[in-house]
């Protein structure tokens, strides 16, 4: 059967057999349907499913997507044991107008924080995610912190207490006092109108490529991310103060004004570790002495768009991207990098019980359960599914 | 020692008359009359003596009456040739690196798709990486670059690079909207369906319909909408009218217990009555289905059958990445290739009969006079049938072929033309 799947590696497969690679096949793993057009079946319509915002809690996934133009996204549910898509919301039922659930989520205590981008002017809204019992999601809408502006980032402190966030396409900073409802907006991180020319005229950049993809929170509550050109700020809840930490990403040489951060993790130590789009290098920040350690390249291709630390102790992340293809990979400091390629594993559902391999192309996301057994991954397609493995312990 | 090998010879020539007896009891089983080789021509591909293949990369243009045909060492080289059907003869009209101004960073490894005709008789295909560069070492700059729409004017010689769909992307195969001239193509390896007018420019990526393959087979209606599967083989179609894709609800039909790899290939072969309005495709789960199509939603499927039957045998398990129609009506096409025979090296040259649904195997073929064949829909104005062929011999240095070198043995390319109803020599 192979041999038509890959018709060329049949044909010179003595040649070649040395070359050809093997798909990453963990213990367990599995794709779930979460996603097929004209159906009876509970999936997701297409062009409005691509995985943008991912959470695992308990047996549940949760998922928030991204729509096409003029299209409403969906809050979904998942569970890991079933394997198979539970409960969706169709967003514009909830929050009418909502494209993109663009930024989260992020935990505050037993509820989750999303952010979106609109179709419409008004402008994005957080919103407070709720699982019921049975893992229904609730929606309830905190309103729009900035308006006309859409939400392109979004975290919470460790309490769940205050979020915080940059809009999209002007990057201003927020904050959000989860008790209070309370706004406060901060222009530090707006490009500057000679960094806007250079961005937008000269290397033909759209504010999606420059601002602020992802923030962190450090153990002290401080907020990190990127604004450009290729530089890293911190945020000091206590003071209101920013420190911007200039030419603090790592960078090929002439490549500054990619540089990017669109995803970071946290570390049980305390370090960060974040992914520059730019040029795909991984990096650690140690908040206590701000020093940053470029730690390399996972792959050859850009963007590094998802990290999270799973049981085994190694950070996972997706590497690459459009118009490459995404590679699953895993690092730590004593094996280094390795390179897991595209990740492939077996969908079973009604109609394909015999089960039909699946492989992701276009990740965009990426979480791990609490006990860091599961690491689930989004697709970023017109039709896209979820892919997951479970770590094995360290022994 | 001569005793010896007589005996080995005697008791070897036995097992084969013994065989040769199996092999006509079974033909005629299904078979009430085999056709002759004075049936078939084998026109193989002058001045160009390191092509080994086909894949599907051939079609028939009725302005021009002429069989086109990429050819390929699969490599980097792939020869463009012309089958005049009135004049009955072959020509090499150049290399596709040289005609559509290609670097050698943009090489590509062969043409996939089938070539299609607008209806004043440009020809349309796509290019593929085609080797293990492409299938490797993806997206690195030693990589593939990707695939290139390619337009033939009949008239001047001239081909036009129409430029890539998406890069790294092979192309595996394109149809024409012959009313607007809109291409649609699908990609590799992330099997996404794009959209592309010549006319503007204008090129729509409508996103990744499959799953870890990519079917191979998409085909277009009498109003110029596109078909394709999903992973589930359910139809897609590109509907003009909306420029929206539509999905079928159902699966095409396939044999119980079809595994879930041939699920996700789909489909292999069509061929279409203008006459009657209706398409006939051909699974890589071995299904032979009519379908007629409306010009909005999704038109009906009808499960005619399996493509051929052997006691003992799974249904699904039989290979047939091609399918013709004769002018009486009748289906023609050939199962084997790609190791996957219904006969131990065997390849058979079938008819099913949609009104019956009968088929009969009208001849059978050692390796090393056919092998394999694609191609779909490809029949001149006398009734002749068109294959993109090709044989398999076992290597020898000394061999004319010698240079046809693929796998460890021997491949030759040919078109494969067959009639049906008359003889050819």
């Amino acid at each position: 059967m192979k041999q038509f799947i890959s018709i060329t590696a049949l044909l010179l497969c003595t040649a070649q057999a040395f070359a050809q690679y093997t798909f990453f096949e963990p213990k367990e793993s599995f794709a779930i349907e979460v996603s097929l057009d004209n159906t009876t079946l509970k999936r997701l319509p297409v062009y409005r499913n691509a995985v943008s915002a991912l959470a695992v809690s308990g047996d549940h996934i949760l998922g928030g997507t991204s729509a096409g133009e003029g299209l409403s996204p969906f809050i979904f549910v998942a569970s890991l044991s079933r394997r198979e898509l539970t409960h969706m919301l169709d967003l514009g039922k909830a929050i009418p107008g909502q494209r993109s659930v663009a930024a989260g989520f992020c935990k505050g205590g037993s509820v989750f924080y999303a952010g979106t981008i609109a179709n419409n002017e008004a402008g994005g809204h957080i919103m407070r995610i709720t699982l019921g019992s049975n893992g229904q999601p609730v929606v309830k809408d905190l309103g729009i912190p900035v308006p006309k502006e859409g939400i392109f980032s979004l975290t919470a402190n460790d309490a769940g207490t205050m979020l915080y966030g940059i809009s999209y396409p002007k990057g201003i900073f927020f904050s959000y006092d989860v008790a209070r409802g309370k706004v406060t907006t901060f222009n530090n991180l707006v490009p500057s109108d000679k960094d806007l020319r250079q961005l937008t005229h000269e290397y033909a950049m759209e504010p999606e490529e420059f601002l602020g993809k992802a923030l962190v929170t450090d153990q002290q509550g401080r907020v990190y991310g990127s604004l450009p050109v290729n530089k890293l700020f911190r945020f000091d809840p206590q003071t209101q103060q920013f420190t911007i930490l200039d030419n603090y990403l790592p960078e090929v040489w002439g490549r500054r004004t990619l540089g990017q951060v669109e995803a970071w993790a946290r570390a049980a130590d305390g370090k960060l570790y974040g992914g520059n789009r730019g040029d795909g290098q991984l990096f650690e920040l140690d908040p206590a002495t701000l020093k940053m350690k470029n730690l390399g390249k996972p792959v050859m291709m850009n963007r590094l768009r998802a990290l999270s630390f799973a049981r085994d102790g190694k950070l996972y992340g997706i590497g690459g991207g459009q118009p490459g293809y995404a590679h699953l990979f895993s690092y730590n400091t004593t094996e280094g990098f390795r390179d897991y390629g595209n990740p492939q594993f077996t969908l079973v559902a009604p109609g394909l019980e015999q089960g039909i391999a699946w492989r992701g192309f276009q990740i965009g996301s990426m979480a791990a359960s609490a006990d860091g057994k599961y690491v689930v991954m989004g697709e970023d397609e017109a039709l896209s599914q979820l892919l997951i493995f479970a770590v094995e312990e360290n022994k | 020692m001569i005793k010896l090998l007589h005996n080995i010879w005697y008791k070897t020539a036995g097992l084969t008359a013994a065989a040769m007896m199996v092999m006509l009891a079974e033909a005629g089983a299904q078979d009430a009359g085999l056709i002759g080789k004075a049936h078939f021509q084998f026109i193989e591909y002058p001045d160009f003596p390191e092509a080994n293949s086909t894949w599907g990369d051939i079609g028939f243009n009725p302005k021009d009456q002429c069989v086109y045909v990429g050819v390929t060492n699969h490599r980097n080289k792939i020869g463009w040739y012309v089958y005049n059907t009135v004049s009955k003869s072959i020509g090499l009209k150049g290399f596709i690196s040289d005609l559509g101004h290609l670097r050698p960073f943009q090489w590509q490894g062969k043409i996939h798709t089938k070539v299609v005709f607008d209806r004043q008789g440009a020809v349309y295909f796509g290019t593929d990486g085609g080797e293990s560069r492409e299938e490797y070492l993806m997206d690195h700059p030693k990589g593939y670059a990707g695939g290139y729409l390619m337009k033939w004017e009949p008239a001047q010689n001239k081909l036009v690079n129409l430029g890539m769909t998406l890069q790294y992307e092979s192309i595996k195969d394109v149809d024409v909207d012959p009313f607007t001239g809109k291409i649609y193509a699908i990609t590799y390896p992330q099997v996404h369906f794009i959209v592309y007018d010549p006319a503007t420019n204008n090129m729509q990526d409508l996103g990744r319909l499959g799953s870890a393959h990519v079917p191979r087979v998409m085909f277009t209606d009498q109003w110029g909408n596109c078909y394709y599967v999903d992973w589930r083989q359910r139809l897609v179609k590109y509907e003009k009218s909306t420029g929206k894709l539509v999905f079928s609800p159902h699966s095409l039909p396939a044999f119980e217990g079809t595994p879930g790899e041939h699920i996700i290939t789909g489909i292999t072969g069509y061929a279409k009555d203008h006459k009657k309005g209706e398409i006939y495709f051909v699974t890589y789960g071995a299904k032979l289905v009519r379908f007629r199509p409306t010009e909005h939603g999704i038109g009906a499927v009808e499960d005619l059958g399996g493509v051929y039957e052997a006691e003992g045998r799974e249904r699904w398990r039989y290979y047939v990445p091609n399918l013709n129609i004769g002018a009486n009506g009748k289906l023609y096409y050939i199962i084997g290739g790609h190791g996957n025979f219904a006969k131990k090296d065997r390849t058979l040259l079938m008819e099913f009969d949609p009104e019956t649904r009968r088929h009969r195997t009208l001849h059978e073929f050692a390796e090393s006079e056919l092998s394999e064949a694609t191609g779909s829909d490809i029949r001149d104005n006398e009734g002749n049938i068109y294959f993109a062929g090709r044989k398999q011999l076992q290597y020898d240095k000394n061999s004319v072929h010698a240079q046809k070198q693929l796998d460890n043995g021997i491949s030759v390319p040919f078109i494969f033309k067959f009639n049906p109803d008359k003889q050819l020599q």
